[in-house]
Parts: C-alpha cells; structure tokens; sequence
C-alpha cells in the first residue's frame, strides 16, 4: 500500500535523522578523541580508551555515579511510598479530592528549573526562609544546598516534591480500577483493613507499582536541571550527577568521546536495572 | 458499630484531613513564598524572624524586571516553539500510528519494532551527535534549531497506534466505498475520532517542550532567542543579590502555566491517568 509508505515515511525519516543515525554515531565517537570541532573523518582512534579511563581512573565518575543512584534510590522510594499512602488517603471518604489534587498536581507542571531557582531561595544558608524559621526555634542554621552532606538529601526533597503528585494520580487511577467486590468479599470473610491492603490492593497493585517504579528510576538517573540550577555539582562534587558530568564533559571541556562513552555506560546501566526491575515486579504477579 | 469505634474512625477521618493539609501546605508554601518575596525589598525577605507579608507591596520589582528581561519576547518564543512541535508532534504521530495500526504493508513490524526501539533510547545518549547536527547545518541561535529535532516523537506514534485500534475498520472501509481517497480518511474520519487521545498527547508533548531546559540551554545563545526557562537561567546570576527580582522573574514565568492547569485540572488528570496506565 503505497499510502502506508507515504504516512510513516516522514516520522521515521525523522526518527533516523535525530535519534537512531546520533546513537549509532554516538557509539563511534565514544571510541575516539574528538573535540567537535576537527572534521569527523580526522578523529583518532582511542578504541576503549574512553570507556577504561572512566571506570578504573576516573573518581569524579564514580562519584557521580554514586550520586546519581542515591538520588534515584531515595526519590523513587519516597515517591513510591509517599504516593501510594496519599493516594490511600485520598481514595478513602474525603471530602474535596479535586482541590487536594490540584494542590498536590501543581508542582509536576512547573518547569524544575523554575522550582530549582525558587527552592535555592528558600534554602539559602544565610537568608533563606527555612532557617529563618529554625533557628526561632533555637535551632543551628542548615547548610542545606551547600552543605557536603545535605546537599544530595535535599535536592532528593526537591524531586519528591516536584513529582509525587504525579504519582498519587497513577496511584489513584489504579485504586480506583480494583473492583470494590473484592473488600466487600474479603469484609464477609471477616478480613481486616490491613488484611485487605495486602492481600488485596498490594498485589492488584503490582502493574502499577511496576510502572511508577520503572519510570521513575528511569527519569532520576537523568537529572540534569534541577543540579544545575541549584548546586551545580558542588559542593565538591558532592552533588555532581551522569548527566552533568556529560554535560560538563562535552560542552565546557570539549571531549565529545568520553562524554559519549558516559552516555553510553549510564544507557547500559538504565537498561539493566529496567529489566531487573520489570523482572522482580512480573514474577511475584505471577506468584499471586 | 459501638461508640468507642465510632470516636475511633472520627479521629482517623481527623487525622487524613490532618495529614492532607500538611502535605499541602509543603506543596504550596514554595509558591506562595514565591509571590511574597516578589512583593518585597530585598532586605525585608532576609529578616528573622521571617516577615509574611510585604510590609508595602513592591509593584515597582516587575517593572524593574521588565526593564531587564524581555519578558514578551520570551513568551512569545516559548509559545511558538511549543506550538509548533506540538502541532508537529500530533501530526507525526496521528498520521504514523494510523498507517501502523489500520494498513497492512511489508516491512510494518520491522519498522514499528524499529520505533519501539527508539522509545527506549534516552535523550542523554544522542545529545552530542543531534547538536553536531544542528551546528554543521546552521542552525544554532534559530528557531529551526530549537523546533525541528523536536518534531518526531516514538512515544506518540506508539501511543496514537493504540489509539489507532479503537477506530472501527468499518467506517474506514465504507468511507474508501464512498470513493475517499487515504488522506481524506486520514483528516476526516480517523483525526475527529482520535480528539481525545489528541488533547492528551498536545498537553504533554506542550509542558515537556515547555519546560524544557537543557536543549535551548546548548542551541540558544542569542537573548532575542531564549526561552522562558533560558530567561530565569539568566537571571540567576544577574540577581544573585537581589532575590526579589529573581523570584518575581520566576513567578511571571510560572503563574499563568498553574493558571491554566487549574482551569483545565480535570482533563490533565484524567490525560495522565490514561496514558500512564497504558504506556
């Protein structure tokens, strides 16, 4: 069918161009030394140079690496658990859910670069409004963002705040999608409302849980705008992320091959713990 | 159900309104504080204990900011290009996904897994290589070069293709019977059907590109060009002393955004819900 041809010729020329061709070229250049600016043909050959300097002798990697899955581990686990409880809250009698969710809601639009920039504000060391209020209470003032210790806590804080509304709403959708026959079974059978969260919500639960699981450990080992704008890696490095780092690499530095050969273990990494994930997640339903 | 139950599940009602509030207060203190420090002098957002009202508005922080920043020059280029890839978007995707879901052609699985492929590739990995793209053609500091790598997205042909499978065959046969052509269907029949998954995938391709941050950050270097996140970038440094300024910055670029979400809650919730679940 000629037509078919002509529909999806446009987007997957365009799917060519802009993601699978830069991939591929991605790769190359991952085994080279290019600065961007000498023509392609000319770059030499580092073959797995790039990939051997980054994970043996390169410790500010590593520490990013480490930062990035701190980050993700503790702002997928308090969306996890901080969404699923406000959608429980949220499911049960109360009155005005729409207001709540809007409340909830606002931040999950709001570009995070705005809310790094409002937030580095309200955490300031010396003026901010948080320590203004702590200390009333004859409390020390926090470094918070600039603090070695606190800083990668509170830029978790921050994700979490930005994206669990976000969560409650899917959490929500799918309470709202298990048949209420099955409490009103389990309430004849004399079952308690712990009982009944799990052994009930938790397992039907489990496709959900799997996709706010999944998606969000995918998107925190992205994070790129709300770094930048707050700490930008510091301090010491403390805070410095994959993406940053690449981003640092590549276009303050200009060494496209090891920025490229970053994309690519993080690539590797994602995919890994994707599958891993969907793995755990889809066996124990199956089990149920 | 016994009295002593009874004031048990009243202060558990009690309690979730308690706990509810709480959250919301976190959730919307950060605006609110927002606004506050824009109203105020520099001075008087520092003071301990901390003033929660402007003693005297200062109106006069917008003005000053407008007399820095090009405030309407940045909504415009955020409006435009948003606009634009989001109308490129629906387009790329309704018209890709139709062809995958209701044609049958050699090679249709080959190329679909081929999208299916690239839905997975995160942007990260092919930043370099698109902006070497963009620089060998000549596009950095133009509108081609914010708009255009933008335009295609595998995860709107993937989603529209599902949508696609709710189109009944039978309204697409009999319209080819009445003699229309395949774009005529397409435009015609196909697009009025799809609205609603449409709507849900122009609002999140809009606050995605909206917000975006990093690839304006890489082709924009022109002020005539930037964006609204570029423009509070911008500021960042330029009022590291004078947050009133850089809050009221970030309030003119946030609030009409929480505006129209607030108008348009239910259909943003409901968006995300659906696609959530299915993607």
């Amino acid at each position: 069918m000629i037509w078919a041809y002509a529909f999806v010729s446009a987007p997957i020329l365009a799917l060519l161009v802009f993601t699978l061709g830069p991939i591929l070229f991605s790769g190359w250049v991952s085994l080279h030394r290019w600065d961007m600016l000498s023509p392609v043909e000319t770059m030499p050959w580092r073959g797995l140079d790039n990939y051997v300097f980054l994970l043996t002798q390169d410790p500010i990697f590593m520490r990013s690496l480490g930062n990035t899955f701190l980050f993700a581990i503790g702002g997928v686990g308090a969306n996890t658990i901080l969404g699923l409880g406000f959608a429980l809250l949220l499911n049960s009698r109360i009155r005005g859910r729409t207001l709540w969710r809007v409340l909830y809601f606002a931040p999950v639009i709001t570009a995070p670069l705005a809310l790094a920039v409002m937030f580095s504000v309200i955490f300031d060391r010396n003026y901010g409004v948080v320590n203004n209020v702590i200390t009333m209470f004859g409390l020390p003032r926090q470094p918070f963002l600039s603090g070695p210790g606190q800083a990668l806590p509170t830029l978790i804080f921050i994700a979490v705040y930005q994206y669990v509304g976000y969560y409650i709403v899917i959490f929500l959708a799918g309470l709202q999608g298990i048949p209420q026959d099955y409490y009103d079974a389990a309430q004849v059978d004399g079952a308690g409302k712990f009982q009944e969260f799990r052994y009930i919500t938790l397992p039907l639960l489990r496709p959900v849980m799997l996709f706010v699981v999944v998606t969000n450990t995918i998107g925190a080992l992205q994070v790129f705008d709300l770094v930048f704008a707050t700490t930008g890696g510091a301090p010491a490095n403390s805070t410095m992320t994959v993406v940053l780092y690449m981003y640092n690499t590549a276009f303050k530095f200009s060494r496209m091959g090891r920025a490229s050969a970053m994309a690519f273990i993080l690539f590797a990494i994602i995919l890994f713990i994707t599958i891993v994930q969907i793995r755990f997640l889809r066996d124990r339903t199956y089990q149920d | 159900m016994t009295g002593e139950n009874r004031i048990l599940s009243a202060t558990g009602t009690g309690l979730r309104y308690v706990i509810l509030a709480a959250g919301a207060f976190i959730m919307v203190f950060p605006f609110l504080w927002m606004i506050n420090a824009s109203l105020m002098t520099a001075g008087e957002i520092q003071l301990r204990p901390p003033v929660w009202l402007p003693s005297e508005p200062q109106f006069s922080n917008y003005t000053d900011l407008l007399a820095t920043l090009p405030i309407a020059r940045l909504y415009f280029n955020s409006l435009f290009t948003s606009g634009v890839i989001v109308l490129g978007v629906l387009f790329t995707s309704s018209i890709a996904g139709f062809a995958f879901a209701k044609y049958r052609f050699p090679g249709r699985e080959l190329l679909f897994y081929l999208i299916l492929a690239t839905m997975m590739i995160p942007f990260f990995v092919t930043l370099i290589p698109v902006f070497f793209i963009v620089r060998q053609l000549g596009w950095i500091d133009s509108y081609q070069g914010l708009i255009i790598p933008g335009l295609t997205s595998a995860y709107g042909i993937f989603l529209m293709r599902q949508f696609m499978f709710t189109v009944p065959d039978e309204l697409i046969d009999a319209a080819r019977i009445d003699g229309a052509s395949e774009p005529i269907i397409y435009w015609r029949i196909v697009i009025p059907l799809i609205k609603p998954a449409l709507a849900t995938l122009g609002t999140f391709t809009f606050i995605g590109s909206w917000n975006n941050f990093l690839w304006p950050l890489l082709v924009v270097n022109n002020r005539e060009l930037m964006t609204l996140p570029l423009g509070i970038n911008s500021l960042r440094s330029l009022y590291s002393d004078n947050t009133n300024l850089l809050m009221a910055g970030t309030a003119v670029s946030v609030i009409p955004m929480l505006a129209v979400f607030i108008f348009l809650q239910r259909y943003f919730i409901k968006g995300i819900a659906l696609t959530g679940l299915k993607g």
